[in-house]
């Protein structure tokens, strides 16, 4: 997967102004659509909490590997770079990134800026209708064909799923303190089949810790 | 320790398997003492419900003593002697905080797959399937149960277990279903499907103020005890009855005020139609047999109210729709919002209102369960509820 990542590689840039907005002068806006080479994802959330509190929560980088998938480590290497790690099936994939919009409570927007992965991404926190919580929307833009997603969705997981699980991920440790698991419980002989099954459902993909230092 | 593993369509097999460990720091560890056979079990057993695995352990019907728990349980502690609902929630979410607790957005691992068939996900359930969460179930002798500082609701009497247990599913969802019906005093109910949830929907719709109960099934054992209970019973495998003749005879032409379907997805049909979706589902061109759905639309009278615990789970065919809309009925169905009902149906057990033991026919050892699944769904030795004691060994 990080090779075909590698070899389809096109450039990232910044994403537009409120780019992550579902609602633009009271009108519903359609995410966009994916071409020439690019990939986009779209995903939202109600999450029980403030927005500065999940803004806190997303702005905290170097804890993103506690709830994003396959992200072993996020080091910051400046007041808003920093330097991404992933292991994908393995490999190791490596990129650097920049935070180019910092609203706190509001919305954070970021580019990489060199590396194995060209992806550019903004989250806005909007408190949702009638106090019911907070809608967090996430945009995301991969430098990658349809080609690149459709084998990842074969080996692993494509990123347009990645970006909807990690929002789910991101929702259920700021609700419950913890991210749902079952990697670990017992069961008996699964054969074939049920080793196919289980890739298929995506229960490969190892979930991110979340607090699981804090089960015992 | 020992577990009762689903390994394929009609294969049920008890095998030795590693024991549960904490995962997450709301997680609790029990050590199960009574676990049950659920109807809707032999949904999976007869591969009805996609997404089962190889080696997935069954059961969500069980109560115990709690072995361990996670740093953040601390309503909890080693000894205590919990009965655990079969829907996981996590007690945080928006739908947590309305009560809609099977609705519950945090516990599903997998909740892409029923987004991809249902448009949103439910909660985690144990035992049930991958789509609903993969969670390992109770037909073991421990079990992990996750959010234990939510659900599993704690014993403090010294009622057995036999009279508690069915609080984990199907005493709630039979009272779900007579409280998702609308009864008002004086109403007439139909009750389709007499198996436990039946009974208790039975007894349940009497204790809101059903004036008549008609009980709707084909097996002597379970139309005995709903008659024992209160019911007008219905054979409908009398070649000579018409059910929908009967309620409506039994009801001076108008139907019944509220009908509870609590059958669901396999229900049994000798007639052609019957014929028709066994070879449809054969054919994988339909997933359920909604035969009980669509008389169960035809039977209740205008402006009633149709409620359904019984389990479906993907495309009806056939479904009377029309008539649904032409009288203008409202229909209620669902998961059980479990944690809503245990602790005041609780109460009606100590208050002795309602003894759930009286429902079970078998107690059986984790060994004898592979053959109970077949006497279960074959409705044979006058099955009406089994119980299984994890620690027993056969006589």
């Amino acid at each position: 997967m990080a090779d075909a990542i590698k070899d389809t590689l096109t450039t990232a840039e910044p994403l537009s102004e409120r780019s992550a907005g579902v609602v633009l002068d009271g009108r519903y806006m359609a995410p966009p659509q994916d071409k020439g080479g690019k990939t986009w994802v779209r995903a939202g959330a109600l999450i029980q909490a403030t927005p500065n509190e999940l803004y806190a929560l997303w702005r905290n980088i170097e804890f993103a590997p506690m709830w994003q998938e396959m992200v072993t480590d996020v080091i910051s290497t400046g007041p808003k770079t920093s330097h991404w790690v992933m292991n994908v099936n393995g490999k190791s994939i490596e990129w650097d990134s920049e935070i180019l919009a910092d609203e706190p409570g509001r919305r954070i927007a970021w580019r990489s800026t060199g590396g194995d992965s060209q992806n550019a991404g903004e989250v806005v926190f909007d408190r949702a209708p009638g106090g019911r919580g907070t809608l967090v929307t996430v945009l995301q833009e991969f430098g990658q064909g349809k080609m690149a997603t459709a084998a990842q969705t074969v080996v692993s997981r494509n990123p347009k799923q990645a970006v909807i699980e990690n929002l789910r991920h991101f929702k259920a440790f700021a609700e419950t303190g913890e991210i749902p698991r079952t990697e670990g419980q017992p069961h008996g002989p699964r054969g074939a089949s049920g080793s196919l099954k289980a890739s298929l459902y995506g229960e490969k993909v190892g979930v991110p810790p979340g607090d699981t230092g804090n089960a015992r | 320790m020992k577990a009762v593993c689903w390994m394929g369509k009609s294969k049920i097999e008890t095998l030795d398997v590693p024991d549960p460990v904490l995962l997450n720091p709301h997680d609790a560890i029990i050590k199960i003492t009574r676990t049950a056979i659920c109807g809707s079990d032999l949904h999976l057993y007869d591969g009805f419900i996609p997404t089962m695995e190889q080696g997935d352990i069954l059961g969500h019907e069980f109560m115990g003593i709690v072995e361990e728990t996670g740093k953040g349980v601390t309503n909890l502690q080693r000894g205590d002697r919990v009965v655990v609902p079969f829907t996981i929630a996590c007690g945080k979410c928006l739908f947590c905080q309305k009560q809609l607790w099977s609705c519950c957005d945090n516990t599903n691992p997998n909740a892409h797959i029923v987004e991809a068939l249902y448009g949103y996900s439910g909660s985690g359930l144990f035992g049930y399937s991958h789509m609903m969460g993969g969670y390992a179930g109770g037909q073991a002798q421990y079990v992990r149960v996750p959010f234990a500082n939510v659900g599993p609701l704690k014993i403090e009497s010294d009622l057995p277990d036999e009279k508690v247990l069915f609080l984990s599913d199907i005493f709630p969802t039979g009272y779900m279903a007579a409280e998702n019906a609308d009864i008002e005093e004086g109403d007439t109910v139909a009750v389709w499907g007499c198996g436990p949830v039946g009974q208790f929907a039975i007894a349940s719709a009497f204790m809101l103020g059903a004036a008549r109960v008609i009980a709707i099934d084909r097996l002597p054992e379970r139309l005995a005890m709903a008659r024992g209970i209160g019911a007008i019973t219905v054979d409908y495998s009398d070649e000579d009855v018409s059910v929908l003749t009967a309620v409506k005879d039994l009801t001076g032409g108008i139907g019944p005020d509220k009908c509870i379907d609590a059958v669901g997805l396999e229900a049994h049909s000798a007639d052609l139609q019957g014929l028709y979706d066994k070879l449809k589902t054969a054919l994988m061109l339909e997933t359920d047999r909604p035969t009980v759905l669509r008389q169960a639309i035809l039977a209740v009278r205008k402006g009633g109210t149709l409620s359904i615990p019984g389990v479906y789970g993907g495309f009806l065919d056939k479904v009377p729709f029309g008539a649904a809309f032409g009288k203008g009925i409202i229909m209620k169905m669902g998961q059980t919002h479990m944690h809503k009902y245990m602790k005041p149906l609780l109460e009606k057990i100590e208050q002795g209102k309602l003894d759930p033991s009286s429902i079970i026919s078998h107690r059986i050892t984790l060994e004898q369960a592979p053959e109970m699944y077949k006497v279960w769904r074959d409705k044979k030795d006058h099955v009406t509820k089994i119980v299984i004691d994890p620690w027993a060994t056969a006589a």
